[in-house]
């Protein structure tokens, strides 16, 4: 027996002299952490950030966008479209080019031709292919190659917004060989045209990607694009590991605030705590995400139906304050409409500011008229917003509404809001393409779920009307105005009770810069730099 | 599920169709049976569900009706919702061994270390340092698994990294970060095996202790002391052996129950084994893999528990295998 722990003793020895890093190469390669995982490294299922990202780094489309939202040239050089809006014609790039991969034979490369973009469009909409994104091109009345470096797009009507729901990486070129040769396995054997190609993908594990040699941007100096020369990216689960990974420096990137470790790294005022100011850049910005509560409009219960409690609700809370405790103040109190802050047609005096009196009244006034005394409701949501809940249930306890909560698996709500099984539920909206037409959409009858994305099944003629209006307006202003409009229409039905417009929050350490920070929370590695 | 959040009724129905859901659930659970089955039937209609398609299946046409064929194949778990186009079978391979890796690593401790505290506590029976292994283990039966690996993880990962230099997290293989090789790291076992142990090691302590003072009581043990051996000899060649029949019994029917229940400990030290997929399938909503991880893990139950017979059968000339 003594042997043996002798043995083990040793062992434990040899292991911890055995670690050697490769600290010379450290300032070459990017780390963040996917807690979410990855799903697919195929373009065509391109739907959650944590794919989005990493196929960002291996894919480019026609045009791409930039930090301020505005949709500039990628593989497409220039583009023009026609009067009546409907063609858009796009010239691309020559020099160009795919990954390096064996299949292609000659230089096992070659140029990205516009008829790669009618395969990859074509591959989207195929029933095969089961794609995520086919949705995408539900404007679109067809498109074609014109010649190598010509492609035209038609579409059916009218859409101002097209070119950037072209930006989505759902749009990104592949190519048909190599597709064709991996069949469904073209997830873990992506090829493409981005800064970074792809190394190597131990599922759970990491996924690595080198850097592209012949990447076709180059920076304002002149310098090829990118910088690095590898990014890894890790899939641990917990956030809590992923901060600890983060604070010993094992991550170079930390692209979200969690409940489990927002004190230890910010103050109540959201600046950084004077531990990290040293070491760790916080960068913020607005984000394209509106958080809300959303009803079920169709619900049987009375509750759900009255417009007096939805509005009580909506006035019974302190949405800034929520904000400070709850958040550390990052985030924005949604004292407007549904339309988040940053969009145009947002309007900061539809919505509802905290008015307990009010809400009591409202309340009282439900109770008088239908003679129902112990008005109740349940919020469902999930986990990681129990404590907004919980805070509204406090609130609207006091003031005469009694509120249960209900927590259920993220998987478990998404069905349950889709098949209208949940009366009161957490939701978010993140924008897919920067235009407050893609949030007014949930609130259009005939997106009902679960065939479109009103959850809410709210149904108003005249929204209806104004909304596909709204596609015929050109005119940037006038669209706006139209939208502003159709945010109040909605909230004096309050459907929904708007709670924060969030912010983009991400960590770095300082020797990382240039990773930006955009509306869209898009993750952006090719101008990344990393110091020794 | 497995569209965004802009799912429309046509794109709902053409992943309905690719998947099956569109049929009833009688012959959705047909359908499913049929995949499982070594021998099953199939269309050799292109775009029906079961229609014979190289990528899905491995198999050997036997003999083909009309427009059925009849196959000889391996079992057909489908593919992961989440993980788009991955099949089950590879997840779970991926996943089982390193699963496998950490129980048997866990038993061992469990075992050695077990036998070891045990027979002290046994030989210093009601002495402070014996009070002191009965409360160290029952304390080790009661935490919950999740909150010891939280706390492992947090001290010795996190508080005392500087001299173990263990990490929190990580798996047996590392993949570099320039993705050139991958490495096998055995320092990353050492705390979730640790964690994964304690339960086992708490019982297997329990029984040694009075399995041996059982043993103690026997008259060969006094006959041996007669006979002038040293206290060491006695142990060693007399009462360990004797006393090992439960312990033995015991920790392999622990085994079968620790390939499915690292469940929480692969998740919060990151272990890249079938307990962590279990956990990620579910917050997802990825059916086919809690399905095919589920009929995987009754499956080692089974195999176990036969082989658990087998071995009692063999300690213990007095049962027999009829």
């Amino acid at each position: 027996m003594k042997h043996l722990l002798y043995f083990s003793f040793s062992l434990l020895l040899f292991w911890s002299c055995n670690s050697t890093k490769n600290d010379n190469k450290d300032h070459l390669v990017f780390r963040y952490n996917e807690h979410k995982n990855i799903g697919s490294l195929d373009p065509a299922f391109a739907k959650d950030n944590a794919d989005i990202w990493a196929i960002n780094q291996l894919f480019n489309g026609l045009v791409e966008m930039n930090d301020s939202l505005k949709v500039i040239p990628s593989i497409a050089k220039k583009w023009t479209v026609s009067e009546d809006g409907l063609t858009y014609k796009f010239t691309l790039r020559n020099d160009v080019y795919f990954h390096k991969h064996s299949l292609f034979k000659k230089d096992s490369t070659r140029t990205v031709k516009a008829q790669d973009f009618e395969y990859s469009f074509n591959r989207i909409l195929d029933p095969k292919v089961a794609s995520s994104g086919r949705w995408v091109f539900n404007k679109v009345e067809h498109f074609k190659a014109e010649n190598d470096s010509i492609f035209t797009i038609n579409l059916k009507q009218p859409f101002p917004a097209f070119l950037g729901l072209l930006t989505m990486k759902y749009c990104s070129v592949v190519p048909k060989e190599i597709v064709e040769h991996y069949g469904s396995n073209f997830r873990s054997n992506p090829i493409g045209t981005g800064p970074f190609k792809f190394k190597r993908w131990e599922e759970n594990i990491k996924l690595v990607f080198r850097k592209n040699n012949n990447y076709f941007e180059t920076d304002a100096k002149g310098n090829q694009l990118p910088y690095l020369e590898a990014v890894a990216i890790t899939f641990l689960p917990d956030k809590q590991s992923e901060f600890m990974q983060f604070a010993q420096g094992n991550l170079d990137f930390l692209n979200s605030l969690d409940a489990s470790y927002q004190d230890e790294i910010l103050t109540t005022k959201g600046e950084l705590r004077d531990k990290y100011t040293k070491t760790v850049n916080v960068i913020k910005g607005p984000y394209l995400n509106t958080e809300y509560l959303a009803f079920f409009m169709d619900s049987e219960k009375d509750e759900i139906n009255s417009k007096n409690l939805r509005l009580a609700i909506n006035y019974g809370f302190d949405r800034k304050k929520m904000i400070t405790y709850l958040r550390n103040g990052i985030g924005i109190p949604a004292n407007g409409g549904f339309i988040p802050k940053g969009l145009p047609g947002f309007n900061k005096n539809t919505g509802f500011e905290y008015n307990p009196e009010k809400a009591k009244q409202l309340i009282e006034d439900y109770k008088t008229q239908t003679g129902n005394l112990n008005p109740e409701i349940t919020i469902t949501t999930t986990s990681n917003y129990l404590n907004f809940c919980e805070y509204i249930q406090r609130e609207l306890t006091k003031i005469g509404l009694i509120v249960n909560v209900d927590v259920i698996p993220a998987s478990t709500l998404k069905e349950g809001k889709a098949n209208g099984k949940l009366d009161l539920f957490r939701a978010s909206w993140v924008a897919d393409y920067p235009d407050a037409q893609n949030y007014l959409s949930l609130f259009y009858s005939e997106n009902f779920a679960p065939n479109g994305p009103n959850y809410t099944h709210f149904k108003d003629e005249t929204f209806d009307t104004w909304y596909t209006q709204s596609f015929l307006e050109s005119n940037v202003d006038e669209r706006a105005k139209l939208y502003s409009k159709m945010d109040s229409l909605i909230l004096k039905e309050a459907p929904i009770v708007p709670l924060y417009y969030d912010e983009v929050i991400r960590f770095t350490h300082k020797k990382v810069s240039g990773i930006g920070n955009n509306p869209i929370n898009l993750l952006q590695l090719k101008r990344v730099k990393k110091e020794l | 599920m497995m569209l965004g959040q802009n799912e429309d009724s046509e794109q709902l129905a053409i992943v309905k169709k690719k998947y099956g859901f569109d049929k009833s659930i009688g012959t959705q659970y047909l359908y499913y049976l049929n995949d499982l089955s070594p021998i099953s039937f199939h269309s050799k209609t292109e775009g029906d569900y079961t229609f014979l398609s190289q990528n899905k299946y491995a198999a050997t046409q036997l003999f083909s009706i009309g427009n059925t064929t009849t196959v000889l194949k391996f079992p057909y778990l489908r593919e992961s919702f989440t993980k788009q186009g991955k099949k089950v079978s590879q997840v779970l391979l991926e996943t089982l061994p390193n699963t496998f890796v950490l129980a048997i690593s866990a038993i061992t401790i469990a075992l050695f270390l077990g036998v070891f505290l045990g027979v002290i506590s046994a030989l210093k029976k009601d002495t402070f340092l014996d009070k002191f292994i009965q409360v160290i283990s029952t304390l080790g039966m009661s935490v919950p698994s999740f909150f010891s690996a939280i706390l492992f993880a947090w001290f010795f990962g996190f508080v005392l990294h500087k001299y173990t230099n263990l990490e929190m997290t990580g798996s047996l293989y590392q993949l570099d970060d320039f993705g050139e090789k991958m490495h096998i790291k055995w320092k990353n076992l050492i705390l979730p095996a640790l964690v994964l142990g304690i339960r086992p090691l708490a019982v297997v302590i329990q029984l040694m202790r009075n399995s041996l003072l059982e043993v103690f009581n026997q008259d060969y043990i006094r006959t041996a002391k007669a006979k002038g051996l040293s206290e060491f000899q006695i142990i060693k060649n007399h009462a360990i052996k004797n006393a090992l029949n439960p312990v033995v019994t015991a920790i392999s029917g622990w085994f079968a129950s620790m390939l499915a229940g690292a469940v929480f400990v692969e998740y919060i030290f990151g272990w890249n084994g079938l307990g962590k997929e279990i956990v990620n399938a579910l917050n997802t909503l990825d059916l086919p893999v809690i399905m095919g991880s589920v009929l995987i893990i009754a499956l080692l139950f089974i195999i176990i528990n036969i082989f658990v017979d087998i071995i009692y059968g063999w300690l213990d000339p007095k049962v027999k295998l009829e």
